[in-house]
């Protein structure tokens, strides 16, 4: 497993020595992702732009578009668009799903385009050059592991998941995988869409169902705000940890501050596209070749580390 | 096709004893008739007398509670519509039952569309269909949209439609209600066609003298039982009115004290109706009741739902002597002038609602000034409505739609008359209402001028015109090709009007 | 003449004639309470109890105005992205107003919320009745302009309240006065204005009238422009309120506040007994089928009848069941 900042500062450094070399032949990268339409695909537009931003000031000679799109349809025609005006030397892109896009990426993989794929992986796996995406089990197994060691092996705990797709699939067998054998026994498992509304709701009912619960886990931050609230309104003394996951800001500066109901995080982090930008640019000039599969780890934020995952300028 | 029978004036039908109660209510007992093949057997009665409940029966609509059906010697029970249709009994029903987005061919066949090989047959569809409409004499295109054609071609394919079927017995409910003049003539035309052929027709309609034209037989019901059954060119109209009311009538329309007509109260200029009325001028008096008559679709309706904002319309409209602004209904009945509309039912009343909202919907500003509502204010226009016009009902709080057609109509008025117009537009005043009603309204009319409002009647019934009217303009295409009072009153100068050139028909009337 | 005056005497109107539809939604209530009280006694805790009714206010305040619109013949789908933007646009305007104002920014905001949403009723009702489109299409737009709208003002992240706010704001969602949450006690002040307006004004005479059929109410001198529009007015105006008793609950609008509120508005209305055709309204009646719906899933967590994977079926199929008891029950 890499580590993300080790490998962008490889990125980079390849990069630089890179640039002055092949200043004459102009490299086009598109990047196409989902339009924000919440807090981490923000992230993702925030952290393309970010990365786009950068690379086309430092290196002249390579151009970074990027593309967002609101629907599968729409990224589908978005990609004809792109590949249809010039040649690309390089997509990075995030699918909205892997069934709609797998063929449009095959069309441009096979016109000579070096493909990154982000996330979401393709059906087909021989499309992409490089895949770069985080460790949904390992955000499960990790926040299980804090757990177990906090509550001493035992407690009862609620869980909120968010909506019936492979990424909370994972996640939750993760966790779940990772609590078998101790007494920690998971009281009630539903679904609330990773929304804050119905996560509030949700622990709400948990709250009035359960005279015990000892910790929450919600899988993904914004679930994570919801419950907080419910908790707060409720003024119970019982549970000790709420736990989220996918690094958003608010989230991760509670890390910071030492909060006590939640003292960890874990990342998922939409960083994740800028990692994938940098290394398909440092294949691309800078002779380094890094075809493969980077699955970037999930390792706990804690109050050590947080600060490397705390983008305050972000709107995730 | 009639099929052809084999016992020769053997009925068709017979009903035997035919009772039918909702509950404790008992809306038709006893009713005992036949209905030979080639005859046309009329059923008449006043609204509430049992006439639809008994065609229901006939048709599969609604079970009998007691009594026996035979058809051709044969006992039979209907309790599906479907059953009345396999044994030969189609109705044909008063209110057009069409599909307005679909084509002329479409909706005759619609349900049992013609298939081949798995495939809808358009092709032949439409041959059949333009066939039959051919032999009807309708020259509706099969292709054309239903929403396109006239109201009579309406109604002929809905007649073709039900012959579509083998049939016997041809029910006919209200055929006339919606037809004018010619299409009246041709449909009774080609009801005397399917008597020729052999077919059973019953005929249901309000329209006596109708009646009196086609009957061999006539069955009078009132109040859900049976006075008899008349030879049909025994009876007068008058008669017919009679044994229907159960006791003497007084005239139809009430004499007219001569008073000498007032001062202009509505005075129209160069109306322009778009599409419908041209150069429309004309002017009414206090204390007059002015008719206009016309074909449909000569533009009647059109011109007053122009000069009441409800359509769009250019010219000038004043109202004793002030200026109306004709671009808002709203402004319209605030001057003071009322319109009832033809189509009570879809744009008159609501029909779900009960009767003192509906009494003060077009007064809601004069009734409730400020804010509230005054709910008690309310109930006591309704109970002087009720009184005022003889509106019968079971209890006030009744739906407008739970009335009778008649009772309907009277709500109605009092709906407009509330807002207090001194100009008073009835657009086909008794369409749809029995003779009794009738005559109330006509009488309401009369109270009207007498009160020194003006009035203004719309009307398909030349009849009716001539006789409540003072004068009578006539329109054809959306122009008034002439006016006709005193003895030139007369459905011959009026019918000429209304369908020749203007200058012919005054040549002709001159010489006669 | 031959004028027969009925000899029976008529029976009054009552004033309240009280029929199926009016108390059809009030008996599900009640019998969902009890269902809910045998399958988990905690159902009628108080505190369980004052949770969902809380939170099926905003809901049950936007049906309110819903109730205006549908019983007038219209439609609005764009509620929810309405909710949110308006959200989004009050917590902007506090944040900003917050740094001179103090506190006095909330009820500054909250006057600003009111007239956003006012002005975004008035423009679903002009295009629908000036622009004569099909309220289903025009406010199909509307609802994506408005969630376009939130979208880009967080971001698409989320725009949190300043924390010099928070405090003070808090209390609106979680405060009580006499034990009753504050923001059940604004539905019902809400429901009851609505209620007068439309039974009590001849305002809500026109609304049903030309719901009921449009032609009618032309012919009786009624604008259905102005009749309508109007309630497209109130419909925002209740939207702002309901946005209003949000912005406290989690302090934040992002651009998935409000998702399918929408569809679960319509369905409370219809619950409770307005015809989606238009026609007579049922305010009271909106506001059960809001608080049923809301309890149906809190009822779903509360039993462990239901996998967590059939939750919204089971919803589907007891909202089906108790439109269909109303329609036989009649």
């Amino acid at each position: 497993m890499f580590r993300i900042k080790r490998i962008a500062a490889v990125a980079v450094g390849t990069l630089l020595i890179a640039g002055q070399a092949l200043a004459a032949d102009k490299k086009v990268v598109a990047v196409s992702i989902p339009a924000a339409d919440h807090g981490w695909t923000a992230g993702i537009v925030y952290h393309a732009q970010a990365a786009a931003k950068e690379i086309n000031a430092a290196f002249p000679n390579v151009e970074v578009i990027v593309k967002t799109s609101p629907s599968a349809t729409a990224q589908v025609s978005a990609l004809e668009d792109l590949s249809a005006r010039r040649k690309l030397d390089a997509l990075v892109i995030l699918p909205h799903t892997s069934e709609e896009l797998t063929t449009p990426v095959k069309a441009v993989k096979d016109a000579g385009t070096f493909i990154t794929v982000v996330d979401r992986g393709l059906n087909d796996p021989s499309i992409q050059d490089l895949y770069v995406a985080g460790d949904n089990i390992a955000v499960g197994r990790n926040t299980a592991k804090f757990m177990i060691d906090k509550l001493g092996g035992k407690g009862n705990l609620v869980v909120l998941r968010g909506i019936p797709t492979v990424i909370d699939d994972e996640r939750i067998k993760g966790f779940q995988d990772t609590i078998k054998g101790t007494s920690l026994k998971i009281l009630d498992i539903q679904y609330a869409n990773w929304n804050s509304d119905e996560a509030f709701k949700l622990m709400q009912d948990y709250l009035a169902k359960y005279p015990q619960i000892d910790a929450v886990w919600a899988n993904d931050d914004d679930m994570l705000l919801g419950v907080l609230e419910a908790l707060k309104q409720s003024g119970r003394k019982d549970i000790k940890l709420a736990l989220g996951g996918n690094g958003m800001k608010d989230i991760v500066k509670k890390v910071i501050d030492g909060d006590a109901m939640t003292p960890v995080e874990t990342p998922y982090p939409p960083a994740m596209i800028k990692t994938a930008i940098y290394m398909t640019v440092a294949n691309l000039i800078g002779q380094a070749p890094v075809r493969g599969t980077v699955k970037l780890d999930a390792p706990l934020i804690t109050r050590e580390n947080a600060k490397e995952y705390y983008f305050p300028d972000s709107p995730f | 096709m009639p099929r052809s029978d084999e016992a020769e004036r053997q009925p068709v039908l017979r009903a035997e004893g035919i009772a039918k109660q909702y509950g404790p209510v008992t809306v038709l007992s006893e009713v005992t008739l036949d209905i030979l093949p080639g005859e046309i057997h009329a059923i008449i009665g006043e609204n509430g007398a049992g006439k639809s409940t008994f065609m229901r029966v006939l048709s599969g609509y609604a079970e009998p509670t007691s009594g026996t059906l035979f058809m051709a010697g044969h006992e039979v029970r209907f309790s599906r519509p479907e059953q009345a249709q396999n044994a030969g009994i189609v109705l044909v029903h008063q209110e057009i039952l069409l599909a307005d987005g679909l084509t002329v061919a479409e909706n005759l066949f619609l349900g049992r569309e013609l298939m081949r090989g798995g495939l809808v047959d358009d092709r032949t569809m439409r041959r059949i269909a333009r066939e039959k409409l051919a032999e009807l004499g309708c020259t509706a295109s099969p292709n054309a949209l239903v929403r396109e054609i006239s109201l009579a071609d309406r109604q002929l394919v809905q007649i073709a439609r039900a012959l579509l079927d083998d049939y016997r017995l041809v029910i006919f409910d209200e055929p006339t209600a919606v037809l004018t003049g010619e299409e009246v003539e041709r449909l009774l035309g080609i009801i005397l066609q399917l008597k020729e052929q052999g077919a059973a027709v019953l005929y249901i309609s309000h329209r006596l003298d109708e009646v009196q034209r086609l009957a061999d037989r006539v069955t009078v019901l009132r109040d859900g039982k049976m006075v008899g059954t008349f030879p049909g060119h025994s009876l007068t109209q008058m008669d017919m009115a009679r044994l229907m009311v159960g006791r003497d009538l007084a005239a139809l329309y009430p004499e007219r004290s001569a008073e000498p007509r007032g001062q202009v109260m509505l005075e129209v200029r160069d109306l322009a109706v778009p599409g419908f009325a041209n150069n429309i001028s004309f002017s009414v008096h206090k204390g007059e009741i002015l008719g206009f008559a016309g074909m449909i679709g000569a533009g009647r309706t059109e011109v007053f739902e122009g000069i009441m904002g409800l359509r769009p319309a250019t010219g000038s409209v004043e109202l004793d002597g002030k200026p109306i602004d004709i671009r808002s209904a709203r402004s319209a009945l605030d001057a003071g002038v009322g319109y009832l509309t033809e189509d009570r039912k879809g744009k008159g009343l609501l029909l779900q609602e009960r009767l003192a909202p509906n009494l003060t919907l077009s007064a809601l500003g004069r009734f409730h000034p400020g804010l509230l509502m005054h709910r008690g204010r309310e109930q006591t226009a309704l109970t002087e409505a009720v009184e005022q016009y003889d509106i019968r009902l079971k209890s006030l709080g009744v739906k407008a739609g739970q009335l009778s057609g008649g009772n309907q109509q009277k709500l109605l008025l009092a709906k407009v008359l509330l807002t207090n117009p001194s100009v008073v537009v009835i657009d086909e005043p008794t369409r749809g209402i029995d003779i009794a009603n009738k005559a109330q309204i006509y009488a309401f009319i009369h109270r009207l001028v007498a009160e020194g409002k003006a009035c203004i009647v719309i009307s398909s019934e030349m009849q009716e015109l001539i006789g409540i009217c003072d004068r009578i303009l006539v329109m054809r295409e959306g122009r008034i090709t002439g006016e006709v009072t005193g003895d030139k009153m007369t459905e011959h100068d009026i019918a000429l009007l209304a369908t020749s050139d203007a200058a012919a028909a005054t040549e002709q009337g001159g010489r006669q | 003449m031959t004028v027969i005056t009925g000899s029976t005497p008529l029976r009054p109107e009552r004033e309240w004639n009280i029929g199926w539809t009016d108390i059809g939604p009030f008996l599900a209530l009640l019998a969902l309470l009890l269902v809910g009280f045998l399958i988990n006694p905690d159902f009628l805790s108080a505190t369980n109890l004052g949770n969902v009714i809380t939170r099926s206010a905003f809901i049950a305040i936007i049906a309110v105005g819903a109730t205006f619109v549908i019983s007038s013949g219209g439609l609005d789908l764009s509620v929810g992205s309405m909710a949110a933007f308006i959200t989004g646009v009050t917590i902007m305007f506090m944040n900003a107003m917050a740094p001179d104002w103090g506190v006095l920014a909330i009820p500054a905001g909250m006057a600003i919320a009111v007239a956003i949403g006012l002005a975004c009723g008035l423009l679903n009702g002009v295009i629908v009745t000036v622009g004569k489109i099909e309220p289903f299409i025009a406010t199909l737009g509307t609802m994506g302009i408005f969630r376009a709208l939130i979208t880009y003002m967080s971001d698409g992240g989320t725009i949190p309240i300043d924390r010099s706010l928070r405090d003070a704001y808090r209390p609106v969602y979680f405060g009580t006065v006499g034990g009753i949450p504050y923001p059940i006690l604004i539905s019902i002040a809400v429901a009851a204005v609505a209620s007068f307006v439309l039974y009590k004004m001849k305002y809500g005479r026109r609304c049903a009238a030309v719901g009921a059929n449009e032609d009618v109410a032309r012919y009786s001198g009624i604008s259905i422009v102005k009749t309508r529009t109007i309630a497209y007015a109130i419909q925002g105006a209740c939207v702002a309120v309901a946005a209003i008793c949000y912005v406290p609950r989690l302090g934040a609008a992002t651009p998935t506040t409000g998702v399918l509120w929408e569809l679960q508005v319509i369905t409370a209305v219809v619950i409770g007994g307005t015809a989606l055709r238009g026609g007579k309204g049922h305010v009271w009646g909106t506001v059960a089928g809001a608080v049923i719906l809301e309890l149906i899933a809190n009822l779903m967590v509360l039993s462990d009848l239901v996998s967590e994977y059939l939750v919204a079926g089971v919803q589907g199929v007891i909202i089906i069941i108790a439109m269909l008891i109303q329609r036989f029950s009649k």
